[in-house]
Protein backbone atom coordinates (compact mmCIF):
# COMPACT_ATOMS: atom_id res chain seq x y z
CA UNK A 1 0.00 0.00 0.00
CA UNK A 2 1.18 3.48 -0.77
CA UNK A 3 0.49 5.95 1.94
CA UNK A 4 -0.18 9.42 0.66
CA UNK A 5 1.90 11.27 3.16
CA UNK A 6 1.07 14.90 3.80
CA UNK A 7 4.63 15.95 4.51
CA UNK A 8 7.04 16.50 1.69
CA UNK A 9 9.05 13.33 2.27
CA UNK A 10 12.78 12.92 2.11
CA UNK A 11 15.25 13.96 -0.54
CA UNK A 12 17.04 10.65 -0.34
CA UNK A 13 20.69 11.40 -1.07
CA UNK A 14 21.52 7.80 -0.20
CA UNK A 15 19.09 6.60 -2.85
CA UNK A 16 21.34 3.89 -4.21
CA UNK A 17 20.96 1.51 -1.31
CA UNK A 18 18.43 0.84 1.41
CA UNK A 19 20.94 -0.54 3.91
CA UNK A 20 24.43 0.79 4.17
CA UNK A 21 27.15 -1.60 3.09
CA UNK A 22 29.54 -2.95 5.71
CA UNK A 23 32.05 -0.30 6.71
CA UNK A 24 35.30 -0.25 4.80
CA UNK A 25 38.48 1.30 6.11
CA UNK A 26 38.30 4.42 4.00
CA UNK A 27 37.43 7.95 4.84
CA UNK A 28 36.53 10.81 2.49
CA UNK A 29 36.19 14.51 3.27
CA UNK A 30 33.71 16.52 1.23
CA UNK A 31 33.91 20.30 1.07
CA UNK A 32 30.44 21.75 0.64
CA UNK A 33 27.03 20.38 1.59
CA UNK A 34 25.09 21.51 -1.47
CA UNK A 35 23.45 19.19 -4.01
CA UNK A 36 26.70 17.79 -5.42
CA UNK A 37 28.34 17.34 -2.00
CA UNK A 38 25.26 15.66 -0.54
CA UNK A 39 24.81 13.34 -3.54
CA UNK A 40 28.51 12.46 -3.32
CA UNK A 41 28.15 11.82 0.42
CA UNK A 42 25.14 9.58 -0.12
CA UNK A 43 26.85 7.43 -2.73
CA UNK A 44 30.07 7.05 -0.72
CA UNK A 45 28.31 6.34 2.56
CA UNK A 46 26.08 3.70 1.01
CA UNK A 47 29.24 1.95 -0.16
CA UNK A 48 30.57 1.80 3.39
CA UNK A 49 32.89 4.80 3.31
CA UNK A 50 33.30 7.00 6.35
CA UNK A 51 32.20 10.42 5.17
CA UNK A 52 32.77 13.86 6.69
CA UNK A 53 31.08 16.83 5.08
CA UNK A 54 32.39 20.34 5.81
CA UNK A 55 30.32 23.45 5.17
CA UNK A 56 30.85 27.10 6.04
CA UNK A 57 27.15 27.62 6.70
CA UNK A 58 25.26 26.68 9.88
CA UNK A 59 23.20 24.10 8.04
CA UNK A 60 23.71 21.65 5.17
CA UNK A 61 21.79 22.13 1.91
CA UNK A 62 23.76 24.87 0.16
CA UNK A 63 21.83 27.05 -2.23
CA UNK A 64 18.85 24.65 -2.04
CA UNK A 65 18.38 25.99 1.50
CA UNK A 66 20.12 29.38 1.46
CA UNK A 67 19.49 30.65 -2.06
CA UNK A 68 16.40 29.25 -3.73
CA UNK A 69 13.24 30.61 -2.04
CA UNK A 70 11.32 28.15 0.15
CA UNK A 71 8.18 28.29 -1.99
CA UNK A 72 10.17 26.48 -4.68
CA UNK A 73 11.97 23.85 -2.61
CA UNK A 74 10.44 22.53 0.65
CA UNK A 75 13.31 22.94 3.12
CA UNK A 76 11.96 20.15 5.33
CA UNK A 77 12.51 17.68 2.55
CA UNK A 78 16.19 18.65 2.32
CA UNK A 79 16.53 18.62 6.13
CA UNK A 80 15.07 15.14 6.36
CA UNK A 81 17.46 13.99 3.63
CA UNK A 82 20.40 15.33 5.61
CA UNK A 83 19.15 13.68 8.81
CA UNK A 84 18.82 10.40 6.92
CA UNK A 85 22.45 10.72 5.76
CA UNK A 86 23.49 11.21 9.40
CA UNK A 87 21.38 8.54 11.05
CA UNK A 88 21.04 5.81 8.46
CA UNK A 89 24.34 6.21 6.66
CA UNK A 90 26.51 7.63 9.43
CA UNK A 91 27.67 10.76 7.59
CA UNK A 92 29.27 13.37 9.87
CA UNK A 93 28.55 17.04 9.18
CA UNK A 94 30.86 19.82 10.30
CA UNK A 95 28.99 23.04 9.75
CA UNK A 96 30.32 26.59 10.29
CA UNK A 97 33.62 25.28 9.02
CA UNK A 98 35.42 26.85 6.11
CA UNK A 99 38.26 25.11 4.35
CA UNK A 100 40.61 27.93 3.83
CA UNK A 101 42.28 29.17 0.92
CA UNK A 102 44.50 31.76 -0.60
CA UNK A 103 41.64 34.19 -1.24
CA UNK A 104 40.74 36.61 1.53
CA UNK A 105 37.80 35.71 3.74
CA UNK A 106 34.46 37.53 3.61
CA UNK A 107 34.59 37.86 -0.14
CA UNK A 108 31.83 35.38 -0.73
CA UNK A 109 28.29 35.26 0.54
CA UNK A 110 27.98 33.34 3.81
CA UNK A 111 31.65 33.52 4.88
CA UNK A 112 30.77 35.27 8.12
CA UNK A 113 29.15 32.09 9.40
CA UNK A 114 32.46 30.24 9.41
CA UNK A 115 33.60 29.85 13.00
CA UNK A 116 36.19 27.19 12.38
CA UNK A 117 38.83 27.33 9.69
CA UNK A 118 40.73 24.32 8.40
CA UNK A 119 43.31 24.03 5.67
CA UNK A 120 43.16 21.66 2.75
CA UNK A 121 46.12 19.74 4.18
CA UNK A 122 44.15 19.16 7.41
CA UNK A 123 41.71 17.31 5.20
CA UNK A 124 44.15 15.43 2.98
CA UNK A 125 46.03 14.30 6.14
CA UNK A 126 42.90 12.96 7.77
CA UNK A 127 41.09 11.43 4.81
CA UNK A 128 41.96 8.99 2.05
CA UNK A 129 40.47 11.38 -0.47
CA UNK A 130 38.78 14.79 -0.66
CA UNK A 131 36.00 16.04 -2.93
CA UNK A 132 35.73 19.79 -3.44
CA UNK A 133 32.06 20.71 -4.02
CA UNK A 134 32.15 24.29 -2.85
CA UNK A 135 29.84 25.75 -5.50
CA UNK A 136 29.61 29.29 -6.81
CA UNK A 137 29.05 31.73 -4.00
CA UNK A 138 30.06 35.02 -5.47
CA UNK A 139 27.73 37.07 -7.60
CA UNK A 140 28.95 38.83 -10.67
CA UNK A 141 28.84 42.52 -9.77
CA UNK A 142 27.81 45.46 -11.87
CA UNK A 143 30.74 47.55 -12.94
CA UNK A 144 28.86 50.67 -14.00
CA UNK A 145 29.28 53.96 -12.16
CA UNK A 146 27.44 54.04 -8.84
CA UNK A 147 27.53 50.27 -8.32
CA UNK A 148 28.99 50.66 -4.85
CA UNK A 149 26.25 52.97 -3.55
CA UNK A 150 24.14 51.78 -0.63
CA UNK A 151 21.03 50.01 -1.81
CA UNK A 152 22.77 48.21 -4.67
CA UNK A 153 22.80 44.45 -4.18
CA UNK A 154 23.84 41.38 -6.11
CA UNK A 155 21.24 38.60 -6.29
CA UNK A 156 22.99 36.45 -3.66
CA UNK A 157 23.56 39.43 -1.38
CA UNK A 158 19.84 40.00 -1.58
CA UNK A 159 18.56 36.40 -1.38
CA UNK A 160 21.01 34.88 1.09
CA UNK A 161 20.10 36.95 4.19
CA UNK A 162 16.39 36.24 3.69
CA UNK A 163 17.07 32.56 4.29
CA UNK A 164 20.01 32.96 6.68
CA UNK A 165 18.37 35.39 9.09
CA UNK A 166 16.77 32.62 11.11
CA UNK A 167 20.22 31.52 12.19
CA UNK A 168 20.35 34.83 14.04
CA UNK A 169 23.72 36.20 13.19
CA UNK A 170 24.62 39.78 13.93
CA UNK A 171 26.26 40.18 10.54
CA UNK A 172 23.15 39.24 8.61
CA UNK A 173 20.46 41.80 7.99
CA UNK A 174 17.40 41.51 5.80
CA UNK A 175 17.32 43.72 2.74
CA UNK A 176 14.96 46.56 3.59
CA UNK A 177 12.55 46.85 0.69
CA UNK A 178 9.25 47.47 2.43
CA UNK A 179 7.48 50.34 0.68
CA UNK A 180 10.42 50.86 -1.65
CA UNK A 181 10.95 50.97 -5.39
CA UNK A 182 12.97 47.95 -6.42
CA UNK A 183 14.68 47.53 -9.79
CA UNK A 184 16.04 44.11 -10.70
CA UNK A 185 18.56 43.71 -13.52
CA UNK A 186 18.65 40.40 -15.40
CA UNK A 187 16.14 37.78 -16.51
CA UNK A 188 17.43 34.47 -15.22
CA UNK A 189 15.89 32.34 -12.50
CA UNK A 190 17.62 34.26 -9.72
CA UNK A 191 16.18 37.51 -11.08
CA UNK A 192 12.71 35.97 -10.81
CA UNK A 193 13.52 34.72 -7.30
CA UNK A 194 14.59 38.23 -6.31
CA UNK A 195 11.33 39.64 -7.72
CA UNK A 196 9.24 37.08 -5.80
CA UNK A 197 11.14 37.75 -2.58
CA UNK A 198 10.95 41.54 -2.95
CA UNK A 199 7.22 41.21 -3.39
CA UNK A 200 6.89 39.03 -0.27
CA UNK A 201 8.94 41.61 1.66
CA UNK A 202 6.46 44.34 0.68
CA UNK A 203 8.19 46.35 -2.03
CA UNK A 204 6.07 49.24 -3.28
CA UNK A 205 6.95 48.69 -6.92
CA UNK A 206 9.17 46.24 -8.78
CA UNK A 207 10.66 46.57 -12.26
CA UNK A 208 12.69 44.04 -14.16
CA UNK A 209 15.23 45.39 -16.62
CA UNK A 210 16.70 43.12 -19.30
CA UNK A 211 19.04 43.93 -22.17
CA UNK A 212 17.40 41.52 -24.62
CA UNK A 213 13.78 40.45 -25.28
CA UNK A 214 11.35 38.23 -23.37
CA UNK A 215 11.82 35.52 -25.99
CA UNK A 216 15.52 35.37 -25.14
CA UNK A 217 15.17 35.55 -21.36
CA UNK A 218 16.70 32.50 -19.65
CA UNK A 219 13.81 32.35 -17.18
CA UNK A 220 11.35 31.97 -20.07
CA UNK A 221 8.28 33.87 -21.15
CA UNK A 222 5.98 31.94 -18.84
CA UNK A 223 7.72 33.34 -15.75
CA UNK A 224 7.76 36.85 -17.22
CA UNK A 225 4.02 36.68 -17.91
CA UNK A 226 3.49 35.43 -14.35
CA UNK A 227 5.38 38.26 -12.68
CA UNK A 228 3.75 40.83 -14.95
CA UNK A 229 0.39 39.55 -13.80
CA UNK A 230 1.58 40.22 -10.25
CA UNK A 231 2.10 43.86 -11.26
CA UNK A 232 5.82 43.85 -11.96
CA UNK A 233 6.88 46.09 -14.85
CA UNK A 234 8.94 44.33 -17.48
CA UNK A 235 11.38 46.55 -19.36
CA UNK A 236 13.21 44.77 -22.13
CA UNK A 237 15.93 45.92 -24.49
CA UNK A 238 17.41 48.12 -21.80
CA UNK A 239 20.93 48.08 -20.44
CA UNK A 240 21.98 49.77 -17.21
CA UNK A 241 24.28 52.74 -17.81
CA UNK A 242 24.78 54.45 -14.47
CA UNK A 243 23.38 54.44 -10.95
CA UNK A 244 22.90 57.87 -9.43
CA UNK A 245 22.41 59.02 -5.87
CA UNK A 246 23.94 60.81 -2.90
CA UNK A 247 25.23 58.12 -0.51
CA UNK A 248 22.51 55.73 -1.56
CA UNK A 249 20.84 54.82 -4.81
CA UNK A 250 18.17 57.20 -6.09
CA UNK A 251 18.04 56.59 -9.81
CA UNK A 252 19.04 54.04 -12.38
CA UNK A 253 19.75 55.28 -15.89
CA UNK A 254 19.20 52.70 -18.61
CA UNK A 255 19.77 52.82 -22.35
CA UNK A 256 16.87 51.71 -24.49
CA UNK A 257 18.51 49.87 -27.36
CA UNK A 258 15.53 50.34 -29.67
CA UNK A 259 15.51 54.13 -29.48
CA UNK A 260 19.11 54.48 -28.27
CA UNK A 261 17.80 56.97 -25.72
CA UNK A 262 18.63 57.15 -22.05
CA UNK A 263 15.75 56.56 -19.64
CA UNK A 264 15.62 57.45 -16.00
CA UNK A 265 14.12 55.12 -13.42
CA UNK A 266 13.51 56.02 -9.81
CA UNK A 267 14.93 53.35 -7.53
CA UNK A 268 15.50 52.85 -3.80
CA UNK A 269 17.00 49.42 -4.28
CA UNK A 270 18.82 47.99 -7.32
CA UNK A 271 19.52 44.26 -7.47
CA UNK A 272 21.76 42.89 -10.20
CA UNK A 273 20.98 39.26 -10.96
CA UNK A 274 23.52 38.72 -13.70
CA UNK A 275 25.04 35.41 -12.65
CA UNK A 276 27.34 33.85 -10.10
CA UNK A 277 31.03 33.06 -10.24
CA UNK A 278 32.55 29.77 -8.99
CA UNK A 279 34.51 30.20 -5.79
CA UNK A 280 37.14 27.50 -5.83
CA UNK A 281 39.56 27.42 -2.98
CA UNK A 282 43.11 26.74 -4.19
CA UNK A 283 42.24 27.37 -7.85
CA UNK A 284 45.89 27.20 -8.93
CA UNK A 285 47.12 24.44 -6.65
CA UNK A 286 44.33 22.19 -7.88
CA UNK A 287 44.81 23.10 -11.55
CA UNK A 288 41.07 23.53 -11.97
CA UNK A 289 41.50 25.18 -15.37
CA UNK A 290 42.83 21.87 -16.72
CA UNK A 291 40.05 19.85 -15.08
CA UNK A 292 37.53 22.13 -16.79
CA UNK A 293 39.11 21.54 -20.15
CA UNK A 294 39.06 17.80 -19.49
CA UNK A 295 42.84 17.83 -19.62
CA UNK A 296 43.34 15.39 -16.72
CA UNK A 297 44.49 11.83 -16.32
CA UNK A 298 41.61 10.85 -14.10
CA UNK A 299 37.97 11.96 -14.33
CA UNK A 300 37.28 14.85 -11.95
CA UNK A 301 40.65 14.50 -10.22
CA UNK A 302 42.60 17.70 -9.67
CA UNK A 303 46.33 18.27 -9.96
CA UNK A 304 46.62 16.88 -6.42
CA UNK A 305 46.38 13.13 -6.02
CA UNK A 306 43.30 12.06 -4.06
CA UNK A 307 41.63 15.46 -4.40
CA UNK A 308 38.57 15.46 -6.65
CA UNK A 309 36.22 18.23 -7.68
CA UNK A 310 32.53 18.31 -8.66
CA UNK A 311 29.56 20.58 -9.18
CA UNK A 312 29.25 24.29 -9.81
CA UNK A 313 32.75 25.03 -8.53
CA UNK A 314 33.95 23.22 -11.65
CA UNK A 315 31.30 24.11 -14.20
CA UNK A 316 30.15 27.51 -13.05
CA UNK A 317 26.56 28.09 -11.94
CA UNK A 318 24.34 25.40 -13.42
CA UNK A 319 21.38 23.46 -12.05
CA UNK A 320 20.74 21.15 -9.12
CA UNK A 321 20.55 18.16 -11.45
CA UNK A 322 23.87 18.90 -13.11
CA UNK A 323 25.53 19.35 -9.72
CA UNK A 324 24.07 16.04 -8.49
CA UNK A 325 25.28 14.21 -11.61
CA UNK A 326 28.72 15.72 -11.32
CA UNK A 327 28.95 14.70 -7.64
CA UNK A 328 27.92 11.13 -8.43
CA UNK A 329 30.37 10.84 -11.33
CA UNK A 330 33.22 12.27 -9.27
CA UNK A 331 32.58 9.71 -6.54
CA UNK A 332 32.49 6.84 -9.00
CA UNK A 333 35.80 8.07 -10.34
CA UNK A 334 37.19 8.49 -6.81
CA UNK A 335 36.26 4.98 -5.69
CA UNK A 336 37.75 3.51 -8.88
CA UNK A 337 40.92 5.45 -8.24
CA UNK A 338 41.26 4.24 -4.64
CA UNK A 339 40.43 0.65 -5.62
CA UNK A 340 42.95 0.50 -8.45
CA UNK A 341 45.57 2.38 -6.47
CA UNK A 342 45.27 -0.08 -3.60
CA UNK A 343 46.36 -2.76 -6.06
CA UNK A 344 48.90 -0.53 -7.83
CA UNK A 345 46.89 -0.85 -11.05
CA UNK A 346 46.22 2.85 -11.71
CA UNK A 347 47.52 2.55 -15.25
CA UNK A 348 44.63 0.24 -16.11
CA UNK A 349 42.24 3.16 -15.80
CA UNK A 350 40.47 3.89 -19.08
CA UNK A 351 39.96 7.64 -19.10
CA UNK A 352 38.50 7.74 -22.60
CA UNK A 353 35.75 5.29 -21.64
CA UNK A 354 34.94 7.16 -18.45
CA UNK A 355 34.92 10.62 -19.97
CA UNK A 356 31.63 12.45 -19.93
CA UNK A 357 30.78 12.92 -23.56
CA UNK A 358 27.32 14.37 -23.08
CA UNK B 1 -5.78 -6.69 -11.73
CA UNK B 2 -3.94 -5.88 -8.50
CA UNK B 3 -2.46 -2.49 -7.70
CA UNK B 4 -1.02 -0.80 -10.73
CA UNK B 5 1.88 1.49 -10.05
CA UNK B 6 2.78 4.58 -12.01
CA UNK B 7 4.62 7.88 -11.71
CA UNK B 8 2.85 11.17 -11.26
CA UNK B 9 4.69 14.43 -11.83
CA UNK B 10 3.03 17.50 -10.36
CA UNK B 11 4.23 20.06 -12.90
CA UNK B 12 3.09 22.91 -10.68
CA UNK B 13 5.62 21.84 -8.03
CA UNK B 14 8.42 21.07 -10.49
CA UNK B 15 11.09 23.77 -10.74
CA UNK B 16 12.84 22.21 -13.75
CA UNK B 17 16.04 21.46 -11.85
CA UNK B 18 16.89 18.31 -13.85
CA UNK B 19 17.66 16.15 -10.82
CA UNK B 20 15.29 13.37 -12.00
CA UNK B 21 17.02 13.23 -15.36
CA UNK B 22 20.46 13.33 -13.74
CA UNK B 23 19.95 10.36 -11.42
CA UNK B 24 18.23 8.41 -14.21
CA UNK B 25 21.22 9.09 -16.47
CA UNK B 26 23.64 8.05 -13.73
CA UNK B 27 21.83 4.72 -13.36
CA UNK B 28 20.90 3.93 -16.96
CA UNK B 29 23.12 6.05 -19.22
CA UNK B 30 20.23 7.08 -21.49
CA UNK B 31 17.79 8.84 -19.17
CA UNK B 32 14.21 7.63 -19.33
CA UNK B 33 12.81 10.84 -17.88
CA UNK B 34 14.01 13.78 -19.90
CA UNK B 35 13.87 17.54 -19.65
CA UNK B 36 12.24 19.62 -22.34
CA UNK B 37 11.97 23.39 -22.62
CA UNK B 38 8.60 24.64 -23.79
CA UNK B 39 8.31 27.55 -26.17
CA UNK B 40 7.34 29.69 -23.16
CA UNK B 41 10.53 28.68 -21.39
CA UNK B 42 9.14 26.28 -18.80
CA UNK B 43 11.56 23.42 -18.22
CA UNK B 44 9.72 20.16 -17.58
CA UNK B 45 10.50 16.45 -17.39
CA UNK B 46 8.73 14.20 -19.91
CA UNK B 47 8.02 10.74 -18.50
CA UNK B 48 6.19 7.46 -18.99
CA UNK B 49 2.80 7.31 -17.30
CA UNK B 50 2.52 3.52 -17.67
CA UNK B 51 -0.89 3.99 -19.31
CA UNK B 52 -3.70 1.61 -18.47
CA UNK B 53 -4.19 1.09 -22.21
CA UNK B 54 -0.67 1.56 -23.45
CA UNK B 55 -0.51 2.74 -27.06
CA UNK B 56 3.13 1.64 -27.34
CA UNK B 57 2.15 -1.92 -26.40
CA UNK B 58 -0.62 -1.90 -28.97
CA UNK B 59 1.52 -0.74 -31.89
CA UNK B 60 4.62 -2.84 -31.30
CA UNK B 61 4.60 -5.58 -33.95
CA UNK B 62 7.17 -7.71 -32.17
CA UNK B 63 5.38 -7.87 -28.86
CA UNK B 64 8.38 -6.27 -27.15
CA UNK B 65 6.27 -4.18 -24.78
CA UNK B 66 4.67 -5.92 -21.83
CA UNK B 67 3.38 -5.18 -18.36
CA UNK B 68 4.83 -6.58 -15.16
CA UNK B 69 3.11 -7.52 -11.90
CA UNK B 70 3.35 -3.99 -10.48
CA UNK B 71 1.75 -2.53 -13.60
CA UNK B 72 4.94 -1.12 -15.10
CA UNK B 73 5.05 -1.06 -18.89
CA UNK B 74 8.34 -2.69 -19.83
CA UNK B 75 10.41 -2.70 -22.98
CA UNK B 76 12.03 -6.04 -23.77
CA UNK B 77 15.29 -5.50 -25.63
CA UNK B 78 15.50 -9.19 -26.61
CA UNK B 79 12.31 -8.97 -28.64
CA UNK B 80 12.73 -5.40 -29.86
CA UNK B 81 15.81 -5.64 -32.11
CA UNK B 82 15.27 -2.00 -33.08
CA UNK B 83 12.80 -1.61 -35.91
CA UNK B 84 13.20 1.39 -38.20
CA UNK B 85 9.61 2.53 -37.93
CA UNK B 86 9.86 3.17 -34.18
CA UNK B 87 6.08 2.94 -33.88
CA UNK B 88 6.28 2.92 -30.08
CA UNK B 89 8.14 6.19 -30.03
CA UNK B 90 5.56 7.82 -32.29
CA UNK B 91 2.55 6.29 -30.56
CA UNK B 92 3.47 7.46 -27.06
CA UNK B 93 1.23 10.41 -26.16
CA UNK B 94 3.71 11.67 -23.55
CA UNK B 95 6.92 11.56 -25.61
CA UNK B 96 8.39 9.11 -23.15
CA UNK B 97 10.31 6.81 -25.50
CA UNK B 98 13.87 7.83 -26.14
CA UNK B 99 15.97 6.82 -29.12
CA UNK B 100 19.41 5.79 -27.91
CA UNK B 101 21.36 5.56 -31.19
CA UNK B 102 23.12 2.62 -29.56
CA UNK B 103 22.70 -1.16 -29.46
CA UNK B 104 19.26 -1.17 -27.90
CA UNK B 105 17.33 1.24 -30.08
CA UNK B 106 14.92 2.77 -27.58
CA UNK B 107 14.88 3.39 -23.86
CA UNK B 108 11.87 3.79 -21.64
CA UNK B 109 11.08 3.96 -17.94
CA UNK B 110 10.63 0.62 -16.17
CA UNK B 111 9.83 2.26 -12.82
CA UNK B 112 13.35 1.22 -11.77
CA UNK B 113 12.62 -2.50 -12.01
CA UNK B 114 15.78 -3.60 -10.22
CA UNK B 115 15.31 -1.09 -7.44
CA UNK B 116 11.71 -2.24 -6.94
CA UNK B 117 12.98 -5.80 -6.60
CA UNK B 118 15.01 -4.59 -3.64
CA UNK B 119 12.18 -2.66 -2.09
CA UNK B 120 13.31 0.75 -3.27
CA UNK B 121 11.37 3.45 -5.08
CA UNK B 122 12.28 4.80 -8.52
CA UNK B 123 15.41 6.95 -8.20
CA UNK B 124 13.81 10.11 -9.61
CA UNK B 125 11.11 9.95 -6.91
CA UNK B 126 13.69 9.58 -4.15
CA UNK B 127 15.91 12.44 -5.30
CA UNK B 128 13.44 15.10 -6.48
CA UNK B 129 14.19 18.13 -4.26
CA UNK B 130 10.63 19.43 -4.64
CA UNK B 131 8.57 16.33 -3.92
CA UNK B 132 7.08 16.77 -7.38
CA UNK B 133 7.35 13.11 -8.49
CA UNK B 134 5.24 10.45 -6.82
CA UNK B 135 5.36 6.67 -7.17
CA UNK B 136 1.74 5.71 -6.64
CA UNK B 137 -1.12 3.41 -7.44
CA UNK B 138 -2.87 4.58 -10.58
CA UNK B 139 -6.14 4.91 -8.71
CA UNK B 140 -4.70 7.53 -6.38
CA UNK B 141 -3.41 9.78 -9.19
CA UNK B 142 -6.79 11.54 -9.39
CA UNK B 143 -6.51 12.52 -5.73
CA UNK B 144 -3.07 14.02 -6.26
CA UNK B 145 -4.24 16.34 -9.00
CA UNK B 146 -4.89 19.96 -8.11
CA UNK B 147 -6.11 22.89 -10.12
CA UNK B 148 -2.53 24.13 -10.42
CA UNK B 149 -1.16 20.74 -11.43
CA UNK B 150 -3.84 20.33 -14.11
CA UNK B 151 -3.14 23.79 -15.52
CA UNK B 152 0.57 23.03 -15.66
CA UNK B 153 -0.08 19.61 -17.20
CA UNK B 154 -2.14 21.22 -19.96
CA UNK B 155 0.77 23.50 -20.79
CA UNK B 156 3.09 20.50 -21.05
CA UNK B 157 0.62 18.66 -23.31
CA UNK B 158 0.26 21.73 -25.52
CA UNK B 159 4.03 21.59 -25.84
CA UNK B 160 4.31 17.91 -26.81
CA UNK B 161 1.01 17.62 -28.73
CA UNK B 162 0.60 21.10 -30.20
CA UNK B 163 -2.00 20.31 -32.87
CA UNK B 164 -4.53 18.81 -30.56
CA UNK B 165 -4.30 21.36 -27.80
CA UNK B 166 -3.64 24.72 -29.42
CA UNK B 167 -6.89 26.61 -29.87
Amino acid sequence: MVSLSVHSGVMNFGFLQTDSAPAIERSVGIIGAGPSGLAAAGLLASQGYEVHVYDKLPKPGGLMVFGIPSHRIPVDRINRGVRDLERRLGVTFRTNTKICCSAPMHEEEGDHFAADILSLSDLTDNHDAVVVCSGSWKSRRLTIEGSSLDGVYSSLQFLFPIRAIKYAHSNVSMPDVSGKKVVVIGAGHSAVDVVDSARTLGAESISLVYRRTAAEAPCGKFEIDRIQEMGVSWLEKRSPEVIQGVNRVEKLIVRNSLTDELEEMEADVVVSAIGEIPTPPFQKELGLENVRKGDVRWLNMTAMDNVFVAGDVLTGPSKIGKAVYSGLRAVRSLTNWLDLKAQSRENEYNFEADKISR
Amino acid sequence: MEEQKTLFVDYSKCIGCETCEAVCRFLYDTPRIAMSRTIDGEIVPLYCQHCEKAACQKVCKRGAISRDGDGAVLHNAMKCRGCETKDCLIACPYAAFFATCKGVAVAKCDLCKKRRAEGMQPACVEMCPCDAIKYVDRNSVERLKTEASEEAFKRVMAHIRPKKFVD
